[in-house]
């Protein structure tokens, strides 16, 4: 066996570990961008409780089953539960994050275009998970 | 020597790190936002050229393989082991 040579087994090593560090990298890159919430970001207490989602504006404005925001502005929800857990979930904005009883976690995003959106709880969370729906606004910036 | 290394460390933490963090920060510009769908779609796309793309060369490898290593091949010839029996 001493003839034997293991060239190809190293370069196929070389080129998984490549790959892996470059999956790594870039996955660690972009979650780096996405989480980091602007300075500017108005903040939104979003609360899930069976089977409705409440927001509270930074004025003190309380929405309940619908969220109304600007265009063109950051804003940063801060998503916590009363009961079970459940997931606050814009589909179309990509936003994603549990709500947790006890726990505040945080995601952000930013409306770019005046339209009507779904938003929904996206973990099962008892009889009518189905329906625990609100809907976004986003409005044109005064 | 010691000396050396210490300065290097001191340079490192005063100098190196806050301009990787400044070269790092993203989205502080009041009113510059970041599109978080097109950096998570693009994400998941180019990973998807790379899962298939590696998907397809170990599947193309492994038929090969097969298709060139198998006993009914006109160019397969027994190795010196299986030729002398001796493993």
């Amino acid at each position: 066996m001493s003839e034997h040579g293991n060239w190809a087994e190293w370069v196929y090593i070389g080129v998984v570990c490549a790959l892996l560090v470059w999956v790594g990298a870039e996955a660690w890159n972009v979650e780096r961008l996405v989480e980091h919430v602007p300075a500017d970001a108005e903040v939104i207490k979003v609360t899930g409780q069976q089977w409705f989602w409440s927001f509270e504006h930074q004025d003190g404005t309380i929405e309940i089953g619908e969220l109304h925001v600007e265009k063109g502005k950051a804003y940063k929800f801060e998503v916590t539960s009363k009961d079970v857990i459940h997931s606050f979930n814009i589909h179309d904005y990509v936003v994603l994050i549990d709500a947790v009883p006890g726990r505040i976690n945080i995601v952000w995003f930013a409306p770019d275009e005046v339209a009507e959106h779904e938003i929904q709880c996206r973990e099962y969370c008892g009889l009518l998970h189905y329906n625990m729906r609100a809907k976004l606004y986003v409005e044109e910036s005064t | 020597m010691r000396s050396k290394i210490g300065l290097l460390v001191v340079f490192t933490i005063i100098f190196i790190i806050p301009t990787l963090n400044y070269a790092l920060a993203a989205g502080d510009e009041p009113g510059k936002y970041l599109d978080r769908r097109v950096e998570i779609w693009n994400l998941f796309f180019r990973m998807m050229v790379v899962a298939f793309t590696i998907g397809a060369v170990v599947a193309g490898t492994m038929i090969w393989l097969v298709w060139r290593f198998r006993e009914s091949n006109p160019n397969a010839k027994p190795t010196k082991y299986e030729e002398t029996g001796d493993w």
